[in-house]
């Protein structure tokens, strides 16, 4: 990945006429971070960058628009907006497009093939972060540290990402403009990281999930993070009537977690991100990746590939095989 | 106020003796820990940063039963709180948070939940040898051995920790284990000190304070608050995890016949904060909730109670998702005045 | 029901209840009293304080007290519906029970304004605040130098306490002009928007106290043509609403910039308000 044609191109699709602003990664404020950033001019254009720290998935901020009332005689401003994406990322815009969430013309698409992203809080272990951004880069089957002046290597399976570990689509499903070389598909481990938890018994069960949904906060970060959830009334949220009570107890945040996942199944599009900025550490990934899994192995359908597919679980059809809709 | 001395081998003994009373002390394993009580026979380990949920939840449940009542009759029944707690191993900063937190609570009116359950817990804290990468508490007023809000301050000096008392809660709880502990000499107050400005040079980020309190109010309208209110995804991350943060909602909630009106924490950073229900909201996006976030901590609070209610714990830093920075952003703000 | 617990409210009764207005956002008013005797004998409230009314098991809503503490041992509120509580206490009739807590906020500095003439301009459901301000003034006559009231709505339906308007213009020292939006069949009285109505009057800024209350958008005008006649800041006052849970200053959500409405608010003067951007919200 070149950076300086990362840069030039970046400031080339920003200073078009039909582009309002893009949305892509710079460097954090400490340590191992990247931040997303909003980017209206060249100038900013140079601050952007692509690494194994770009956890974030930028996809989310497409339907985080908030419209507020526009003073009288000013008109919306309709232009696209531009976006950098990996190849999980992708697949988010690609299930926009499918769910009519966004519109293919909407957008500009700079896709970024992904060899794998790391998992920061692995790599904090091994290397403390300091107060100095740090910097990462890809190299081969490592990646590459560069720590107080020094490069240091990290093996891989050390430090990925667990949702990597799984990733089919390491390049961009989706891309106006695709910048540098494609990656080559590795194998990905086939339990989805879930035949742990499907080889416990009921009770196990029960217990593991008990211990995490305890201690979950109910920050909704997990759902805001979530490119794919993007109601604007949020059923989870909503009093008149209350489905999910607003008190934090393990009950109602089982319900709401679950009830989530459900809403995700045969949508999600397993990039990871409310497993990595929860901050009560619970395993949504492995909850969501199952669901994406049984989808997968029941309907042989996979969400965010095709934009021309039909939404799962959201199409019908009078000669459908099935005498009753649901 | 007194100054004793606990060998590190009869920290087992020390926890024995505070038979009587709910422990709430750090547990759990890797950077996850949370204050949970300790159970009957636990010995509670103290080598960690900080949790990643504060100890308000001890004083300010997430999930607080104002009272309850049946569907169609009118009593309500008050739950009573009458256990003695002790809060074992919160940094400076966490309990600097709490005397602030309490001035809003008693705030003319008494919150009768906050301050029954204040009066019966006893802080114990532990002073920071090592800061965190994002902890500011210098900035703002705190310490890595502030005392203000404790009980008790233990200060750890390797192979003893150091225990100071600061009010008579102090002097009480100390009192039921002096057999285990012995007069603090000098040298162990100079490693105290040592330790102590030690830890106070390792705080590398630093927030200038400066007039931001009288000055926020001209940045009303900078485009500051765009800039750095773009990528935030409204979730409720840096409110929940703030010692300081207070702010609740209260819900009427029923199970078949039985009901309760409950409060529980609520974020000015969620969309329907201050959603009117006739559709209108004062602070309809991001821009204007995280203007209003910072305005609260950093200058409304200021105005009204002398206090910044911030104490640069840095959680909400560490912990947002997509790296909003309040040192980078008080950077900005005391750029732009 | 400890009168130590600020959230528990005490149970009263609707002792009456009638509707005000129709439509899908009807506004009903209900005349409560305490049903512990004591709470009755020891509620007080000045004119512009609102409570917290509610049913439980449902929730609370913050509405302002529209009745004056002159009028009696008893609470007016007239509540519009617009979501689930209010929904909830429109059900409420005559000897069903409301939960009340109360009385929340600041009030109109009455005292200040001994010797001063009022002029209070409300709009539709706004003129429930300021009824008691209105009933005070009545009921105080000799220490106020007079009273004029401006009320409009859309339409004659729209109007609250039409009953109580045909009696205040008998007096001297008190008046009445009412507006509605459009021309309707059988109204002989002023057809106009109430900022439009205000200019007409003229009324002088000598020695008066103006208070309004209404849709937003009234009250731009009203505030634009009230700079045109020539009041000062200081003489104008209005009063603010927010979304409020605890009603006591502890919840944080009601706050516009510094002042919390229940607690600083919901009675500000214009003087104050002006260096609040939030307060326009």
């Amino acid at each position: 990945m070149d950076l300086e044609q990362l840069r030039k191109t970046a400031a080339e699709v920003v200073t078009r006429e039909d582009v309002k602003y893009l949305v892509g990664w710079k460097k954090g404020s400490y340590g191992y971070r990247v931040a997303p950033v909003f980017v209206e001019d060249a100038a900013g254009a140079a601050e952007l960058l692509f690494s194994p720290l770009c956890t974030a998935n930028l996809a989310t901020y497409l339907t985080l628009v908030e419209k507020k009332p526009l003073p009288r005689g000013q008109e919306e401003d309709k232009r696209k907006v531009a976006l950098f994406v990996k190849g999980c990322d992708s697949r988010a815009v690609t299930q926009l497009i499918v769910e009519h969430g966004i519109r293919r013309d909407q957008v500009v698409i700079i896709g970024c093939p992904c060899p794998g992203v790391i998992d920061t809080a692995k790599l904090a272990e091994k290397f403390p972060e300091t107060e100095a951004p740090a910097e990462v880069q890809w190299d081969g089957e490592n990646f590459i540290l560069l720590n107080n002046g020094e490069a240091v290597k990290l093996p891989r399976e050390e430090v990925i990402a667990e949702k990597c570990r799984f990733c089919r689509y390491p390049n961009p499903v989706i891309s106006d403009i695709l910048l540098g070389d494609k990656v080559e598909v590795r194998e990905p481990e086939e339990d989805s990281g879930v035949e742990e938890i499907e080889n416990k018994s009921i009770e196990e069960r029960w217990d593991y999930w008990e211990n995490h949904f305890s201690h979950c906060v109910r920050c909704y970060s997990c759902r805001n993070v979530c490119p794919l959830c993007y109601c604007q009334d949020c059923i989870l949220d909503r009093l008149n009537p209350t489905w999910v009570n607003r008190a934090v107890n393990f009950s109602e945040n089982t319900a709401f977690n679950l009830a989530r996942a459900f809403h995700l199944a045969g949508r999600c599009i397993e990039c990871g991100e409310c497993e990595r900025v929860c901050p009560a550490n619970i395993p949504l990934g492995k909850l969501n990746r199952k669901m994406a899994r049984e989808v997968r192995d029941k309907y042989g359908f996979e969400p965010g590939v095709d934009p021309e597919a039909e939404p799962f679980q959201a199409s019908f059809k009078p000669d459908d095989p099935d005498d009753f809709i649901l | 106020m007194s100054a004793m001395l606990l060998n590190k081998e009869k920290w087992p003994d020390f926890i024995g003796k505070l038979t009587g009373k709910k422990i709430w002390a750090p547990s759990g394993d890797g950077e996850e820990l949370r204050f949970a009580p300790v159970a009957e026979g636990e010995t509670p380990q103290l080598a960690f940063n900080n949790t990643r949920v504060p100890p308000k939840n001890i004083l300010f449940p997430q999930t607080e039963t104002m009272y309850r009542f049946q569907l169609g009759d009118l009593e309500m029944e008050i739950p009573q709180l009458d256990k003695e707690t002790i809060i074992l191993g919160l940094r400076p900063c966490d309990a600097r948070a709490i005397s602030i937190v309490e001035k809003l609570f008693r705030w003319d009116v008494d919150d009768p939940y906050y301050l029954k359950r204040r009066e019966l817990v006893t802080l114990v804290g532990l002073a920071c040898n090592e800061p965190g990468l994002n902890c500011f508490c210098t900035s703002v007023g705190g310490g890595p051995a502030s005392t203000e809000g404790l009980d008790l301050l233990m200060v750890d000096l390797g192979d003893k920790y150091l225990l100071e008392t600061i009010t008579p809660k102090g002097d009480a709880l100390v009192d039921t284990v002096k057999e285990l502990l012995e007069e603090a000499d000098e040298a162990s107050q100079k490693l105290k000190e040592a330790a102590v400005n030690e830890a106070g040079e390792k705080i590398s980020r630093t927030v200038d304070t400066e007039n931001v309190a009288q000055g926020l109010p001209e940045l009303w309208e900078d485009p500051l608050w765009q800039k750095v209110s773009a990528s935030c995804l409204g979730c409720g991350t840096c409110t929940y995890l703030c010692p300081t943060c207070h702010c609740f909602d209260i819900q009427d909630e029923t199970e078949a016949f039985e009901a309760r009106r409950c409060r529980m924490w609520d974020s000015c950073m969620f969309e329907e904060y201050t959603l009117h229900t006739s559709g209108h909201n004062p602070r309809p996006t991001r821009r204007e909730r995280t203007r209003n976030r910072i305005n609260h901590k950093y200058s409304y609070y200021v105005d009204k109670f002398d206090v910044i209610a911030c104490v640069g714990c840095g959680r909400c830093i560490n912990l947002c998702p997509v790296n909003i920075d309040i040192v980078e952003i008080l950077r900005q703000v005391k750029e732009a005045l | 029901m400890t009168a130590n617990n600020p959230y528990v409210p005490y149970t009263a009764t609707v002792e009456d209840t009638w509707y005000e207005t129709g439509g899908d956002r009807c506004i009903k008013t209900f005349k409560v009293v305490f049903d512990d005797q004591s709470v009755r004998q020891s509620w007080s409230h000045k004119p512009g304080q609102c409570a917290m009314i509610g049913v439980l098991g449902i929730g609370e809503s913050m509405i302002s007290i529209s009745c004056s503490p002159t009028e009696g041992n008893f609470l007016r509120f007239s509540v519009m519906k617009m979501g689930k509580v209010t929904q909830a206490l429109h059900q409420l009739e005559a000897g069903d029970k409301m939960m009340v807590r109360g009385p929340y906020g600041n009030s109109f500095p009455v005292d200040e304004w001994q010797g001063k003439k009022i002029l209070t301009i409300g709009g539709g459901v706004g003129q429930a605040p300021l009824r008691p301000i209105i009933e005070y003034v009545k009921a105080n006559r000799e220490k106020y130098a007079g009273l004029t009231m401006i009320y409009g709505a859309r339409t004659s339906g729209d109007l609250c306490f039409k009953s109580e308007f045909d009696e205040m213009n008998k007096c001297e020292d008190l008046s009445c002009h009412l507006t509605i939006d459009i021309e309707e069949e059988g109204w002989d009285h002023n057809v106009g928007f109430v900022p439009q109505m205000l200019l007409d009057l003229e009324p002088s800024p000598e020695n008066t106290i103006v208070i309004t209350c209404g849709p937003p958008i009234m009250i731009r005008f009203v505030l634009e043509n009230l700079k045109k006649l020539g009041f000062e800041d200081e003489q104008i006052y209005t009063t603010l609403e927010n979304r409020m849970k605890c009603g006591i200053g502890k919840c944080g959500r009601c706050n516009a910039g510094g002042m919390y409405v229940c607690k600083d608010g919901p009675v500000f003067s214009y003087a104050v308000l002006k260096e609040i951007p939030e307060a326009f919200a």
